[in-house]
């Protein structure tokens, strides 16, 4: 199997479309009644052309992907009709199906750490798929399965073939999962969020895959994701969905660059859009930081002239000019000069002897009052970490903490639970965050019943109310079940726990990540409001450099548990210092398919002078 | 970790328990009212005798110095003496441990053979009329007492039907138990039939857990068939948990034999420890008692063993 013999589904495939949705529909019955997810849908794929299918989340672009595989919940039915390589998927047996799943068609899918069967070894999953289709004997099949490693970049494949999949990291997972897919040479690979679990560089390692596979053997690919910058990276033609229905159709530079429908226009604009130095293009158009978002948090002239740092400009006169209200307002007055938070060359270790694992070394920041500290590195970096260490919870192994100018390691629990106090957390995952038993208000007040036993039911009461207010949220939800919200109101009732203390800090795990983009925007809005307001610090973890460049006025770059740089945001992130950090930000995809392509041939370009340098 | 420090660190954890068992016996042992004097010589022994007979015993020594005789003496395999049966404990369960291990091994094979398949055949028929059969059927198995279902049996199938006899084999060794099968047959199954009940539900709901997963989306995408998805990769994944309750349903198996074999006549271990129970023949109670827990951690030993075996995720520490 090279890649010059095309398969033979590729190949019939040839003269038509090899997928073709036609007023394709889908309808869960749901307890409540029939629930409609996808109407009228039509689109085609041709071989060798790559359709991106965006939406937010609800949106039902997966539900298309999953009915094209015929793959839908056994609550959900499909309608109208959808065809590849001439095969009628809708209605059509389970037998039928499986002849064509995995070779004519095949699916990459979000998340490679569930993908795989945990006890079987990835080379036997893989030649599963090949024996599937072809009469091959199994160690041929097991040969075949090692030459398919290699193709998806699986260093030492003979080896890794033996391997279970949780001895592989997520990104070897996810090219696993590809090589899967293309066990077969498929004339259609359909990849929902093939990319959105991974880190940034090895998205852009995954998407540079898919794109060569698919380019040698005219495989069209269904892309379906959220991510513009991965459908400018990636997409030659786009269709946007909207509450089950396509809004817009077209190529993928008509589409992000001049957007026809309304939604398609308030969707882009909510993408935070990450500033880039001029880069040698080789376009000749100016730099992308000409595309800032507007009305984002922290707005400020965010459009400078390329080479003039200028989104670090804002950090000095922010702490002191724009928080001067709050800072006098709050308790931070005392103490102007001193750090809320104060890192000095911690490091934290966990186990012991040969277990032992050394989650942070030598980290220093501080948080100093009313600013935005954001964290920012890859999974496995100990951003996290850090961020648990500044709030008390991990004692370091070595090295000193200060909360609020007092040491952690010498205050006593009592006092320590008072320093707290003036800490808000929220954390990823606005639903396993929130106590599923509680009411929204009962949530809210559970800081107050803590720290604040003086306060009597009633005035604990109006407190709530008025943080409810100030995050916008209509008082009525005291009343009401977590479960009962949206993602951005659960993330506004966490963000309304956290902040009901008036808290001088406030620690934002990966407050957004889970969000779509324009819930993002409001939840980053209000934050960005409050701390206005309030005079708050806000020490802001996140891998999506592009929010940390618009909300943090410092950044800290973090890379396996130690700190590779940090600087003002508009320094640090427009002119990095590090390799590291160029080769983070290289790897970040613009929603813009122009300045994206020029980007791509520059990382790729560094990338091979790298790997020739290592030769010499 | 490696194997072998693991199994070291495992056995070590398994001796651990043993001996906090032996201190709880011996506790118990001492509880007794008049202590074990009072049980040996009677309600009529004076205050004379039982004071001689401690002093001949070492029962006036402090509980520690005792405990750690007891301990010296269990290390020599002496359980001490029946009260009843004038023969030493150790002598008695020696006799009757290997039948009784026998009739829960099988149970548990026949158990687990039955539970297994009929738990993923559930799974797959998930509320069809199947499924509401078996479960409602493995619901009277369970809630039925072993006694009440050992005497239906007896009553259908050696009275009515007179397939198997009533009694189970009365061979004092091994090979006479196993010279008569046909009268293996009810005391088996009547020890079989709650486990068939607890380990097809375990089984049905793991089975249902996992074909919900990710990786089997993963398969039917790749065109494997229903058929090969449930056998090549549902059914070790379900297999796990299972195998881990395993080792815990050690101890109900001992007490389902206690019922089985009073009830078909076995003289097993079962029948030892009720008529022990029946005269107050402590030394003999506390013995069983010891054995059992013996078996419950090794169970759960060999049970954590196995799964190491099938999920090499345990070995790593990632599951």
């Amino acid at each position: 199997m090279t890649a010059t013999t095309k398969g033979p589904a590729a190949r019939t495939a040839a003269s038509g479309p090899i997928l073709e949705l036609d007023d394709l529909g889908v309808v869960f019955t749901t307890e409540t009644g029939e629930v409609p997810a996808v109407k009228g849908v039509c689109l085609q794929v041709r071989p060798g052309e790559t359709l991106a299918l965006v939406g937010e989340s609800g949106s039902g672009k997966s539900t298309i992907a999953l009915a094209a595989m015929g793959l839908l919940a056994a609550n959900a039915r499909a309608t109208g009709s959808a065809v590849i390589a001439g095969t009628q998927i809708v209605g059509a047996p389970e037998s039928g199906l499986a002849a064509l799943r995995g070779k004519t068609v095949s699916m990459v899918f979000q998340e490679p750490a569930t993908a795989l069967d945990p006890l079987t070894r990835i080379g036997k999953q893989i030649a599963e798929v090949i024996r599937n289709h072809r009469e091959v004997s199994a160690k041929d099949a097991a040969a075949e399965a090692v030459e398919l490693l290699r193709r998806v970049g699986i260093p030492e494949p003979g080896k890794r073939a033996r391997a279970y999949p949780f001895q592989l990291s997520g990104g070897q997972r996810q090219r696993v999962v590809i090589a899967m897919a293309i066990a077969n040479e498929p004339g259609l690979l359909i990849a929902d969020e093939p990319t959105t679990a991974l880190d940034v560089t090895v998205q852009a390692e995954i998407l540079d895959l898919l794109r060569r596979l698919a380019a040698e053997t005219g495989t069209g690919v269904l892309l379906v994701t959220h991510n513009m910058g991965v459908v400018a990276d990636f997409a030659d033609r786009v269709a946007v969905m909207y509450r089950g229905e396509i809004v817009e159709t077209g190529p993928v530079e008509d589409v992000l660059l001049r957007p026809a429908h309304d939604y398609t226009r308030r969707l882009l604009a909510a993408v935070p859009r990450l500033s880039v130095a001029a880069v040698a293009d080789g376009t000749g158009r100016p730099p992308a930081t000409a595309r800032a978002r507007t009305g984002g948090p922290a707005a400020g002239p965010s459009t400078p002239p390329p080479g003039s740092g200028a989104p670090g400009d804002r950090t000095p006169d922010r702490p002191a000019g724009g928080s001067a209200a709050g800072s006098a307002a709050g308790p931070v007055a005392n103490r102007v000069a001193e750090p809320v938070v104060k890192l000095r060359d911690v490091s934290v270790v966990f186990g012991r002897g040969k277990a032992a694992v050394r989650a942070l070394g030598g980290v220093s920041f501080r948080v100093e009052p009313a600013q935005t500290l954001g964290l920012v590195g890859e999974s496995g970096s100990g951003k996290s970490t850090a961020a648990r260490v500044a709030l008390g919870l991990i004692p370091p192994t070595s090295g000193t903490v200060s909360l609020f100018g007092a040491d952690l390691a010498r205050t006593r629990a009592r006092a320590r639970r008072a320093l707290r106090a003036g800490i808000g957390v929220v954390l990823q995952d606005p639903v396993a965050s929130l106590d599923a038993r509680m009411t929204v208000g009962e949530c809210v007040a559970e800081p107050l019943r803590i720290h604040r036993r003086d306060l009597s039911a009633k005035d604990r009461q109006a407190k709530v109310a008025a943080v409810l207010d100030r995050v916008r949220l209509p008082r009525e939800v005291a009343r009401r079940a977590p479960r009962e919200l949206s993602g951005g109101q659960r993330q506004r009732v966490s963000l309304a726990r956290a902040l009901v203390l008036e808290p001088r800090l406030l620690v934002a795990d990966e407050p957004t990540s889970a969000l779509d983009v324009s819930v993002q925007e409001a939840v980053l809005e209000v934050i960005t409001e409050l701390q206005g307001d309030l005079g708050f610090a806000c020490l802001f973890v996140s891998h999506d450099l592009a929010v940390v460049q618009h909300f943090a006025q410092r950044v800290v770059v973090m890379r396996a548990g130690r700190i590779e740089e940090q600087g003002p945001t508009g320094t640090t992130l427009l002119h990095p210092e590090t390799d590291y950090t160029r080769r983070l930000l290289a790897a970040v995809p613009v929603p813009d398919p122009v300045v994206q392509r020029g980007r791509r041939a520059e990382r790729l370009a560094t990338l091979a002078a790298g790997r020739t340098e290592a030769q010499a | 970790m490696s194997t072998s420090s693991y199994l070291i660190r495992r056995v070590l954890q398994a001796v651990a328990v043993i001996v906090i068992v032996t201190i709880v016996v011996f506790g118990l042992l001492h509880a007794l009212p008049g202590g074990p004097a009072r049980g040996i010589l009677g309600p009529q022994a004076t205050a004379q005798q039982i004071a001689r007979f401690n002093h001949e015993q070492g029962l006036d020594k402090s509980l520690p110095v005792q405990y750690f005789y007891y301990l010296g003496q269990l290390l020599h395999g002496d359980l001490g003496t029946s009260y009843t049966l004038n023969e030493p404990v150790s002598q008695l369960i020696t006799e009757r441990l290997p039948k009784t291990l026998v009739l829960t091994v099988l149970s548990a094979l026949v158990g687990l053979v039955l539970a297994v398949p009929l738990g993923m055949w559930q799974a797959v028929r998930r509320n069809k009329a199947a499924d509401y059969v078996i479960t409602t059927l493995s619901f009277i198995a369970y809630s039925t007492p072993v006694y009440f279902l050992g005497l239906i049996l007896v009553l259908v199938f050696s009275q009515q039907l007179a397939w198997f006899p009533s009694q189970a084999p009365q061979g004092e060794t091994l090979g006479q138990v196993f010279s008569d099968p046909q009268a293996l047959v009810l005391p088996v199954v009547a020890g079989a039939a709650s486990m068939v009940a607890v380990f097809s539900r375990y089984m049905r709901s793991a089975t249902l857990e996992n074909l919900s997963e990710d990786y089997v989306r993963t398969a039917r995408a790749g065109g494997s068939r229903p058929g090969a998805i449930l056998w090549r990769h549902v059914f070790r994944n379900s297999l796990t948990p299972v195998v881990a309750m395993l080792g815990y349903y050690v101890p109900v198996l001992f007490g389902g034999a206690l019922v089985v074999e009073q009830l078909f006549n076995y003289p097993g271990m079962g029948l030892l420890f009720w008529t022990a129970a029946q005269s107050s023949d402590y030394p003999v109670l506390l013995g069983c008692v010891l054995v059992i827990a013996v078996a419950t951690v090794t169970g759960t030993l060999l049970a954590d063993i196995v799964q190491r075996i099938i999920d090499p995720r345990v070995k790593a520490g990632r599951a």
